[in-house]
């Protein structure tokens, strides 16, 4: 049944298929109307559920992602795109004072079924403002969940999850993937939307990623294979909640642990994974939980500095080496 | 401008040197290539070179503390230092970095034990004492406090856990190559036998090994996995000793001379054993046992079969010089292809044998002369590598060499 | 009009009025904490809007907005008990004072960011319009919060998409201590609709059934299809902008403005860090509670002894609302998780662990 399909087609693919199937559903924000969406994930669904269906917003960010607010307290199912996550710092507002707040302050009296879509990460010489991957602050939000997906088959499980959940959801894609190519399986066994991925097994340590990183991290364990290394690849394919349970499991039989996040290494997603799987298990490190990360620098314009920001092959590579390493450089 | 001076490496498997003295002080004048310093390493004692002019500069290491390879021990100065010669001591943590041999701190090399009547149970699994042996009140010492917090830091938490799961106090396990204690470290010395116990016996003094005898150690302990049989004949060997004598040739190494023609003969006896495959050597190098009095060493004659006797004579003459001044080098004393150990000066030793060192295939004992006139030779062979016939065809042949020994002519 | 909703109206603003001031005790006796912003003086506000609203509205509101709840419908003891944190409060105790939330009533909130309800009635205008429902969502915000960037987003979707809200500016002229021509360059509110083609009038927000005809017939466009409408109100508050702020950058001749010629109450109220006396109140002049008993009364629709009759049963309510709130249960960590996990419980988020 599987297909081969671009990461942006799966997304389309469940936008359609699920607002045919249920009318609450609406999706608005920057051009995915007549323009289909700037990753052309809205592509054609105007002209097949109309104008009120499929909005098209001024550039108010906060006002449009509010109104998705609003309107998914009277039972809607919106799905809000914003075009990169770096224009949602304009509805913070919306989505950690209203999305996340409502149904608690209001004693569970109304549900809030809002997906937030949003790419993140660091492009091509897009600039520091185009550049952020703000997942650090949104995780960090207690009432909002976030989903990661790396591959098209994800994007495609985790979108339907996502529409069919009474929480609000932020869903962030990276604009890298987009165009990347993965089989989708539309009649598989879904798995639960939170849960984690092992995406290669091994036995000699363990390499947490998400997202984009993900990719990243299997080419560095294909290429760690090679020397001997066996590199366990866990997709987390979410960051609120996180899928503790995989991640417990494996550090606790590697004993070694590598975290890569093309988020900034302070105060990110790392951190919180190496604090809790430090305390979770400690007593199996055999090393101390590394991480790599992006650099703690706005991201430079130039290609090789821009590049050079962000986790590369060589740089996992490297830290999987020196964590397995018996003369294990611990900086 | 400051340029150190480290711990030479001068052998693959060096991990640490002991600084034996300083040739120079602080703010000497040091001429490139002139020794600074000597360093007892393995088996010998050698120079640290000078590879800059200038003049020495502290802080110096510590003399008579166990270094890593590769750590700083002291600088040499474009100038020299500002007045002041401090006493300052370089940072060096032997007892941090340094894989210990034996689990006091290196610092103080002996260390008394008086054992108490009632040996008091190990309170702390996790190598809070100084040493193995019960401390003597509950209330420990600065000195052994601050070794338990050295030893906490670098203990992985699961090579903790595994050990105190094994039962393995931590102060049992050496140290990873970057001083810490890792699973792995733990597994190796779950795996390897357990440390004696002297609790119960004689009050005891804990003194460190010298570096050639823990090499010795090492090495011997090394070769437990070599799967070894012995094969003895006697050969009468008064011709022979006659027919040296009379030439001024030195017995053991004419007997060598002959080990190293049969070695040549049946090349098996040149190979070695690796976990990459059978080691085939294009030449024999002839190591041959020698007492130096603090324990042994196997100085390399190269080329043995090939080259002509005088020559070995000469190479050997300043080998046994060498011992003497304790200026023996690495590449003096390894790598030889078959050993030869000779006890023959002992007269009431009839028959020994001899542990086949990692790297060679045989070794030969030859004992003194029995009643009979006759001399015990015992080979003693890896069965990975030799077989029973081969090996006894190996003492035919050098048995032959030696009750006709025309060819010394 | 007719007498009975006239009565009705005239219930509701005094009720108002005896809820605020019981929560004023509340807060001073140290029974409620947290922040703590009362509406007396606006009480003509909400309920001429809220009397004009049917059942099948929806109200998104402010942080000052227990008045709104309670004109709207829902019982006071249950916000009583949701400023006093108990888990019999309308929120459960997780709102507060500033969070009272009632689906059944159709009353989306109150938001204590200022500048959030345009966007929250948006959402559900926009919810009604794509249902195509004869229904309309009112929206209250303050003189302060119409320099918040979601005003004009807002008013600009609302208008473009024609959406069914009734914007309604209580104007008060003060964003906590600075006073309207200190924070706006426009002064009169209503003209920045007009930049969003909004039809939009100023109306005197003391006098209840100026602002009841006018909510009335906005809300009667709003439904039939015509786009939003906006009122901007000029009401005014008598306290200061919550429990912990005296009032005191106000000059008291502004007070004087607003409460007739009696400087002596102006004084007493100055002096007075608790709630005003109902005396004073009621000494201070064109109080809109004032201004519509005397109307009530005027008309004959009611009298003095009607109205005492109408003051003795809402003091008994009230006072029943208190001790309902001080008896009730705090609630606990455990029903905190559960709210939290509300909206998940058909979801399986992740394997269990085995």
């Amino acid at each position: 049944m599987s297909e081969e399909i671009y990461y942006w087609q799966a997304l389309n693919r469940v936008m359609d298929t699920e607002m045919a199937a249920d009318d609450s559903i609406i999706t608005l924000g920057e051009d995915v109307g007549l323009y289909g969406g700037t990753y052309r994930v809205t592509e054609g669904l105007m002209a097949k559920y109309g104008e009120w269906r499929v909005r098209d917003t001024p550039i108010s960010e906060n006002s449009f992602t509010g109104l998705g607010v609003g309107a998914a307290m009277l039972g809607l199912r919106p799905v809000v795109e914003i075009m990169t996550i770096n224009f949602a710092l304009f509805a913070i507002d919306a989505i950690i004072n209203m999305a996340a707040k409502i149904p608690f302050m209001s004693g569970a009296q109304f549900p809030m079924p809002l997906t937030i879509r949003m790419p993140g990460g660091v492009a091509r010489q897009l600039g520091a403002q185009h550049s952020q991957r703000l997942e650090h602050t949104l995780m960090n939000v207690p009432g909002l969940r976030m989903v990661v997906p790396a591959t098209p088959q994800d994007a495609y499980w985790q979108l339907r999850q996502a529409i069919h959940s009474d929480d609000p959801i932020v869903f962030l894609e990276h604009e890298l993937l987009y165009f990347s190519k993965g089989m989708v399986d539309e009649t598989a066994v879904v798995p639960p939307i939170h849960q984690a991925m092992v995406r290669r097994p091994g036995r000699d340590m363990t390499c947490i990623a998400y997202s984009r990183m993900v990719l990243v991290a299997l080419e560095a364990a294909e290429q760690l294979a090679t020397e001997g290394i066996e590199m366990t690849v866990i997709d987390l394919r979410s960051l609120s909640p996180i899928d503790w349970e995989t991640c417990v499991q494996s550090v606790q039989q590697t004993h070694h642990c590598l975290i890569v996040e093309e988020d900034c290494r302070f105060a990110g997603a790392g951190a919180e994974l190496a604090a809790t799987l430090q305390e979770r298990c400690f007593y199996f490190l055999d090393r101390p939980i590394q991480r790599v990360a992006g650099l703690d620098i706005p991201t430079p314009f130039n290609g090789k500095l821009e590049a050079a920001s962000i986790p590369r092959t060589e740089d996992i590579l490297a830290a999987a080496r020196r964590l397995i390493s018996s003369a294990g450089d611990q900086s | 401008m400051k340029n150190p001076i480290t711990m030479p490496v001068l052998s693959d498997t060096m991990q640490t040197g002991r600084l034996t003295r300083w040739n120079k002080a602080e703010g000497d004048p040091v001429k490139k290539g002139e020794a600074v310093a000597e360093v007892e390493t393995d088996k010998a004692i050698l120079d640290v070179e000078a590879f800059t002019d200038g003049f020495l500069g502290g802080p110096l290491a510590d003399t008579n503390m166990d270094i890593p390879v590769r750590q700083v021990i002291g600088y040499i100065l474009d100038q020299p230092a500002a007045a002041e010669k401090t006493g300052d001591v370089v940072s060096v943590q032997p007892t941090a970095s340094t894989p210990p041999a034996s689990p006091q701190p290196a610092a103080d090399t002996v260390k008394n034990f008086e054992n108490p009547a009632n040996p008091a149970p190990a309170n702390n699994h996790d190598g809070a004492a100084s040493a193995s042996v019960p401390p003597r009140s509950p209330t420990l010492s600065p000195t052994s406090a601050s070794t338990t917090a050295s030893a906490a830091g670098k203990t992985s938490p699961y090579a903790r856990a595994l050990a105190e799961d094994l039962g393995i106090q931590l102060q049992q396990i050496a140290p990873g190559p970057d001083g810490q204690i890792h699973a792995s470290q733990v597994l190796a010395a779950a795996l390897s036998a357990p440390d004696v116990d002297l609790q119960m016996g004689p009050p005891y003094q804990l003194e460190k090994p010298s570096s050639l005898r823990a090499a010795v150690a090492r090495n011997m302990t090394a070769t437990l996995h070599t799967p070894t049989f012995l094969i003895s004949s006697r050969v009468a060997l008064e011709n022979f000793q006659k027919n040296c004598k009379s030439k001024g040739l030195s017995f053991t190494l004419a007997l060598g001379k002959a080990c190293a023609l049969t070695v040549a003969e049946d090349p098996w006896f040149n190979h070695a054993w690796t976990s990459q495959g059978l080691a085939k050597r294009q030449r024999v190098d002839l190591g041959i046992a020698v007492d130096t009095g603090e324990g042994l060493i196997t100085p390399v004659l190269r080329d043995a079969a090939n080259r002509p006797l005088p020559e070995l004579a000469e190479d050997w003459r300043i080998l046994l010089g060498k011992i003497k001044k304790g200026r023996i080098t690495p590449s003096d004393y390894q790598g030889a292809s078959f050993y030869l150990s000779n006890l023959g000066i002992f007269p009431e030793i009839e028959r020994f044998n001899a542990i086949v060192p990692t790297g060679a295939a045989a070794i030969l004992a030859v004992a003194a002369a029995g009643q009979d006139g006759k001399t015990d030779f015992t080979l003693s062979c890896d069965h990975r590598v030799i077989f029973g016939a081969d090996a006894a065809r190996f003492l035919q042949r050098l048995g032959k060499r030696l009750e006709d020994s025309s060819w010394l002519q | 009009m007719d007498k009975l909703q006239m009565s009705q109206m005239l219930r509701d603003m005094l009720r108002a009025r005896a809820f605020e001031e019981a929560a004023a005790q509340g807060y001073a006796q140290g029974k409620i904490a947290g922040f703590l912003h009362l509406y007396p003086g606006e009480e003509a506000v909400a309920v001429g809007v809220l009397h004009a609203a049917e059942p099948g509205d929806y109200v998104v509101s402010t942080y000052r907005e227990h008045v709104h709840a309670l004109v709207r419908g829902v019982p006071a003891p249950e916000i009583m008990a949701e400023l006093h944190g108990k888990k019999t409060g309308i929120s459960k105790g997780m709102g507060g004072s500033m969070h009272l939330f009632d689906a059944s009533r159709r009353f989306l909130g109150g938001y204590a960011i200022v500048g959030e309800t345009y966007p929250i009635a948006l959402g559900a205008a926009y919810a009604v319009a794509y249902r195509r429902l004869p229904e309309a969502v009112i929206c209250f915000f303050g003189d302060g919060a119409v320099n918040q960037g979601t005003f004009h987003e807002s008013l600009n979707m609302a208008a473009l998409w024609k959406l069914p809200i009734l914007f309604v500016c209580e104007n008060n002229h003060y964003q906590i201590g600075t006073e309207i021509h200190r924070h706006s360059a426009i002064t009169e509110v209503y003209k920045r609709a007009c930049g969003y083609g909004i039809p939009a009038e100023k109306v005197d927000g003391m006098d209840v059934l100026s602002v009841h005809a006018a909510a009335r017939k906005a809300l009667e466009r709003v439904r039939s299809g015509d786009g939003p409408q906006f009122l901007e109100l000029e009401t005014y508050r008598y306290r200061g902008h919550s429990m912990a702020d005296p009032g005191s950058y106000r000059p008291s001749v502004e007070l004087d403005a607003y409460r007739a010629n009696d400087p002596i109450a102006a004084a007493i109220h100055e002096a007075e860090s608790g709630y005003p006396s109902p005396e004073a109140i009621a000494a201070a002049g064109p109080d809109c509670i004032t201004l519509f008993s005397a109307h009530c009364c005027r008309e004959n629709h009611l009298d003095e002894t009607g109205i005492a009759r109408m003051r003795q049963e809402i003091q008994t309510e009230i006072d029943a609302a208190v001790r309902f709130a001080e008896a009730s249960e705090e609630p606990d960590m455990e029903t905190a998780w559960s709210i939290l996990h509300a909206n998940r419980r058909y979801e399986t988020l992740m394997e269990s662990p085995e």
